[in-house]
């Protein structure tokens, strides 16, 4: 038994290297990944920081370069004016969409707005996924501000993916465009509802579940619906190469996404703000002995 | 564990930064190279069996780490790259940087077509083949591979006597 162990110990060892990961990975393909365990994240201790110093350090010195010698007034009034533009953003989504639902929701005496009020937390991008399948972006907050698995990430320009992994201050973020991905969208001028899936490529997205009967056409602005992660009316795409086939329930499309994945420089995560804490009695916040006679 | 072992998990760990940080500075979103299975393909050529099937593994881990798909998905692949390069180890040739390069452009096509039917087959959302995008990135393995080997090559350099190859090194 010795012998035949040690005379197959070559193909023993790469067998079981190919079927642990393997299982694993079979385990947990439709599930996704799991927070990060003790050796995830004392690798990743090493990773973030190193990979956060060198696009801090390529970016100071282009940024050094750009605003002290070249055009500093310029760039001043640029840097408040994106920083303007961010804060502004939500509301702006919120105020267009809300214009539009108000026009339909006036015509219905039963409305009620189930909205959570949202939270965003500005996160600067500080890589990419290492291997050229992922579509994935790190960013540089984490637990520590609030971010969890599965909020979603926006940018001024509309939808960028969900959360997919959190460190405590860092987190993967998961692009629209992964063929893990799959988001729901609806048309903002049709208001017909969809399915936006990544296909693995950076510029297109495959549109699942629009309806035949729809009336959707090229350049329709596709924008998240109500009730999901993401901000109501936050741009996901506009649709192209529309084939609506003369049999079968669905037609065919394509999205070419609203954001420019290869730009990013900063996102928004998308932090619900948690429900308003429900109002305690007087008699109970004002503790015991106040009310009443005591034993 | 070697330091020969050390530095290669160091160099790998490097080569996962670089990988992370070089696309996302240069805006590159087709053509980007992937630095850790050229760190594969060198192992495969000059290691070990049992060291270079291992070290494949952490490099995948280290690509898994980074990437946010499903857990092992890389590490499986690394490792599975390997054995294949491996097996046909013997023909293959990498001598001079074109040499190199010519193999790992090869190997990425294959990676990336194994890569894209493994993914698609076991999470359920189809095998989405993107030639483009696959060619593209291939390239820009191939373009990198000749500087990832002669970074190896010069680690293990460090481990080679003069009356031969250290207990670790070269094989």
């Amino acid at each position: 038994m010795n012998s035949l162990l040690k005379r197959f110990r070559e193909p023993i060892f790469v067998l079981a290297l190919l079927t642990m990961p393997f299982l694993v990975f079979f385990v947990r393909a439709k599930k996704g990944r799991d927070s990060a365990n003790f050796v995830d994240r004392a690798v990743l201790t090493l990773i973030q920081p190193a990979e956060r110093f060198i696009t801090w350090a390529a970016f100071g010195t282009v940024d050094a370069w750009k605003g002290y010698v070249a055009l500093q007034h310029v760039r001043d009034e640029n840097l408040e004016l994106r920083r303007e533009r961010l804060s502004s953003f939500s509301m702006q989504q919120q105020a267009a969409e809300l214009r539009l639902e108000n026009d339909r929701l006036k015509r219905l005496l039963d409305y009620t707005d189930k909205e959570l009020p949202v939270r965003m937390v500005p996160a600067r991008v500080i890589a990419v996924g290492s291997s050229p399948h992922s579509h994935s972006l790190r960013i540089a907050r984490g637990a520590d501000d609030g971010v969890a698995k599965g909020q979603a990430v926006v940018s001024p320009d509309g939808v960028v993916g969900v959360i997919a992994q959190v460190t405590s201050s860092y987190a993967d973020v998961q692009l629209i465009v992964s063929p893990l991905s799959a988001i729901p969208a609806v048309s903002q001028r049709t208001r017909g509802r969809s399915t936006v899936r990544g296909v693995g490529d950076i510029t297109r997205c495959k549109l699942e579940y629009a309806l035949r009967t729809e009336d959707l056409q090229e350049g329709d602005l596709l924008v998240t619906p109500g009730g999901s992660a993401f901000p109501p009316g936050t741009p996901v795409g506009k649709v192209t190469n529309v084939a609506k086939k003369p049999t079968g329930m669905f037609l065919d499309a394509q999205v070419v996404p609203a954001v420019d994945f290869s730009r990013l420089d900063e996102v928004l995560v998308v932090v619900h703000a948690p429900p308003p804490a429900p109002a305690i009695p007087q008699d109970v916040a004002a503790g015991p002995g106040t009310h009443g006679s005591g034993p | 564990m070697t330091l020969r072992i050390v530095l290669v998990i160091g160099t790998c760990l490097c080569l996962a930064i670089a990988g992370s940080v070089v696309p996302f500075l240069l805006h590159l979103h087709a053509a980007r190279p992937d630095f850790l299975l050229v760190a594969v393909l060198y192992l495969a050529v000059h290691d070990d069996v049992m060291e270079g099937a291992a070290l494949s593994g952490v490099a995948g881990y280290l690509a898994d780490l980074t990437s946010a798909t499903p857990p092992f998905l890389y590490t499986f692949l690394a490792v599975l790259t390997f054995v294949v390069l491996r097996t046909v180890g013997s023909g293959l040739k990498t001598d001079s940087g074109l040499q190199a390069a010519l193999v790992a452009f090869g190997t990425a096509v294959g990676h990336s077509l194994v890569a894209s039917a493994v993914l698609g087959f076991f999470t359920g959302t189809g095998v989405q083949l993107q030639t483009g995008t696959m060619l593209w990135s291939a390239f820009g393995t191939a373009l990198c591979a000749p500087f990832v080997f002669a970074i190896l090559r010069r680690l293990d350099a460090l481990f080679v006597h003069v009356d031969g190859p250290a207990a670790g090194g070269i094989r």
